[in-house]
């Protein structure tokens, strides 16, 4: 066996595992780096947050702005309490914004919408969005619209 | 009654011991301050064990992420989504199957070849004679061995999950028609560099961990006769196969079931 | 410093397992000589050599090399008292990944700094000791028995020991190798002023070049005499060794009851 050979396909297989690495970082994950390091936590009451879970998208027209960290109930209000987890980038979320729970597809994941309003105060770490609309429950849905056609 | 209980006990004293002995071994071997031709050893044993594994590593990628990229078409064409196919090979490569498969073929093709090379030498005398020529064994033949596997494996892992997910392009996008955009988008999309890429690459540090440690006790303890050395190269596969299954059960439940 | 006995080895017990391989064995090697140490198979004349290079260390007893008791001895003293000795593996113990020129400047290159001419010449003129200058670039898969024997026993003497141990140096040679070898270690050992241990169950060769023979038979030395004395002795279990009878002191049959007793039906 040449030395030769044996050091440069060493070297060779070194490259390539690396190199792999590096396409896996830009070509397949698409530069996506999760754990921002400075995020900061608001949180939103919700009427019904049926279908929302830990790790489902907050947007913001459209974009990923955070995730949902957890979903609990508040035991006062008696409604559930999403938390969420905002990139520190996006720092201008006024404090009168909106919140929703949106279905991607008909029976798509559920995510967060926020929709940003007109003050010019911002959410900071630990705030509360008060304006809020819940998810679509489609048996209530249909329901409704089956209460609706018997009144006609 | 009171036999089987210690016969019971002495069976796991004496697994106990081993486990110690195994790690003894191992600190013996490794903590020593490299000489400058250590470095010469470390290249030849990872052509040995890294180079040698690449083909057998290539071709079972391909398939792989083909079969992948063929499977999940099917599965997700009769929804109407056959556009996340591309997520779907990527995911299961990246976080599981890369890992996993790369890290069970290592053993088979990598792990045995230790094992039955330094049992080999250990029944020619060359270990007894490397002593006694002041040289300790444990140095010059079982670390060098040890840190090939240790580095070689987390970097054919990363090649095996991209070669697998091109597999599963050629099969997905080429062959059956899905947009490139869309194969590479929800990809993209799906996927997460530290969550997903990286939590792959600690599982393939780990294997490569427990196999280069079985490979490099299982053939430095074997008895060294042909029987001893032909057992000795079938525990390395059978022990580091379930070390792998074991652990990987372990560490995905660490790292991707913990928000349930 | 000349010692008379290079090796002395003081009630020594060794154990494998619960089966006592030594128990309570003395015998002294003296300095110059070529002393081979025989006995039927099973007698630990392999652990034997291997305690003496304190690769195994004794149960009770100690042995002294060079004057000092190896068990007693760190590793780095351990090794020095290493570069003091050679020796010969039953299976020549080369390394396989290194060519015959590799492996005769293997020792030269782990303990001495040499420049490359010199060590080229040092590995040169010990391969042409055991006539094998010829074959430095083969590979130890390529040479016969025979001949890797004697490269081993090249790079064994490469560190020009004051000692050297021959593990069964003439086991499965065919009689042309067997007379190489034997004129080998005889010329070596007179050339270089080394003290020679050979052990081998090979009678007659080995008697043919040795000063001194130490009979291990039962986990004790029978009897240590000269090759000459041992021809001619009287004890039963020297003669039976000697000349090879089938039973005797040593018995044919592995220890068990009486036959009667184990064959089966129509005893009553």
């Amino acid at each position: 066996m040449n030395k030769r050979w044996l050091e440069l396909s060493v070297g060779l297989m070194m490259v390539a595992g690396v190199a792999a690495l590096v396409a896996l970082a830009l070509q397949v994950s698409g530069g996506n780096m999760s754990r921002n390091a400075q995020s900061y936590a608001i949180s939103a009451l919700f009427e019904n947050a049926a279908g929302l879970g830990p790790k489902a998208k907050v947007t913001m027209a459209g974009v990923t702005v955070g995730e949902v960290v957890s979903v609990a109930i508040d035991p006062n209000a008696l409604m559930a309490v999403v938390n969420m987890e905002i990139y520190g980038q996006v720092d201008y979320l006024s404090i009168d914004s909106s919140a929703s729970i949106l279905t991607a597809g008909l029976l798509g994941e559920k995510y967060v919408g926020l929709t940003v309003g007109a003050e010019e105060e911002v959410l900071v770490d630990g705030d509360v969005i008060e304006d809020t609309q819940s998810a679509l429950v489609l048996e209530e849905l249909i329901g409704q619209f089956l209460l609706n056609f018997g009144d006609n | 009654m009171i036999n089987l209980i210690a016969d019971l006990g002495s069976g796991l004293l004496g697994k106990l011991v081993r486990i110690g002995q195994a790690l003894l071994m191992l600190l013996q071997a490794t903590i020593v301050r490299p000489k400058a031709s250590s470095f010469s050893r470390l290249i030849q044993q990872l052509y040995v064990v890294g180079v040698q594994s690449l083909i057998i590593i290539l071709v079972s990628a391909l398939f792989i992420g083909m079969v992948l990229g063929l499977q999940g078409y099917t599965l997700l064409a009769a929804y109407g989504t056959e556009q996340a196919v591309g997520q779907m090979v990527a995911l299961t490569l990246v976080r599981e199957l890369s890992p996993v498969v790369a890290a069970l073929l290592f053993a088979g093709r990598a792990g045995s070849a230790l094992t039955a090379e330094i049992g080999l030498m250990k029944a020619t005398e060359q270990l007894a004679s490397l002593e006694m020529f002041g040289v300790d064994p444990l140095h010059r033949i079982v670390a060098p061995r040890f840190w090939a596997g240790i580095i070689s494996l987390p970097l054919l892992v990363a090649i095996f999950s991209l070669v697998g997910i091109y597999g599963g392009h050629l099969v997905a996008v080429d062959w059956l028609g899905v947009y490139s955009g869309s194969y590479w988008g929800n990809m993209q999309q799906a996927v997460d560099f530290n969550g997903d890429v990286l939590n792959g690459m600690v599982k393939a540090l780990v294997f490569a961990f427990l196999i280069s440690w079985t490979a490099v006790y299982q053939g430095y303890t074997c008895v060294p006769t042909s029987q001893g050395i032909s057992a000795a190269t079938t525990r390395t596969v059978v022990y580091s196969s379930l070390a792998i299954l074991g652990f990987d059960f372990i560490l995905t439940a660490l790292m991707f079931g913990g928000t349930v | 410093m000349a010692i008379d006995d290079i090796i002395n080895i003081q009630n020594v017990s060794f154990y494998r397992d619960d089966r006592a391989i030594f128990k309570n064995l003395n015998c002294a090697i003296s300095t110059g000589k070529i002393t081979a140490i025989m006995g039927p198979s099973g007698s630990g004349k392999t652990t034997l050599l291997r305690l003496i290079g304190g690769q195994l260390n004794p149960h009770e007893g100690q042995i002294r090399l060079f004057d000092q008791d190896i068990a007693a001895l760190n590793r780095k003293q351990l090794n020095q008292i290493r570069a003091r000795m050679g020796v010969l593996f039953q299976s020549g113990a080369l390394f396989t990944d290194l060519s015959v020129f590799e492996n005769v400047a293997f020792p030269l290159r782990e303990h001495m700094h040499l420049s490359a001419d010199e060590l080229y010449n040092k590995v040169l003129l010990k391969l042409e000791a055991v006539g094998l200058r010829g074959a430095r670039d083969l590979m130890p898969s390529q040479l016969s028995g025979g001949m890797a024997r004697r490269v081993a026993l090249a790079r064994a003497v490469a560190m020009e020991p004051e000692l050297i141990l021959y593990d069964e140096p003439f086991a499965g040679q065919d009689p042309i190798a067997m007379a190489v070898l034997q004129r080998l270690i005889k010329d070596l050992n007179s050339a270089m002023n080394l003290t020679s241990v050979l052990v081998s169950h090979d009678i007659a060769e080995a008697c043919a070049i040795a000063d001194q023979v130490i009979l291990l038979g039962e986990g004790r030395v029978l009897v240590q005499d000269t090759p000459a004395a041992l021809q001619a002795s009287n004890d039963p279990a020297v003669k039976q060794f000697i000349h090879g009878e089938a039973d005797g002191v040593i018995p044919f049959h592995f220890a068990a009851p009486a036959l009667q007793q184990e064959l089966r039906g129509g005893s009553e």
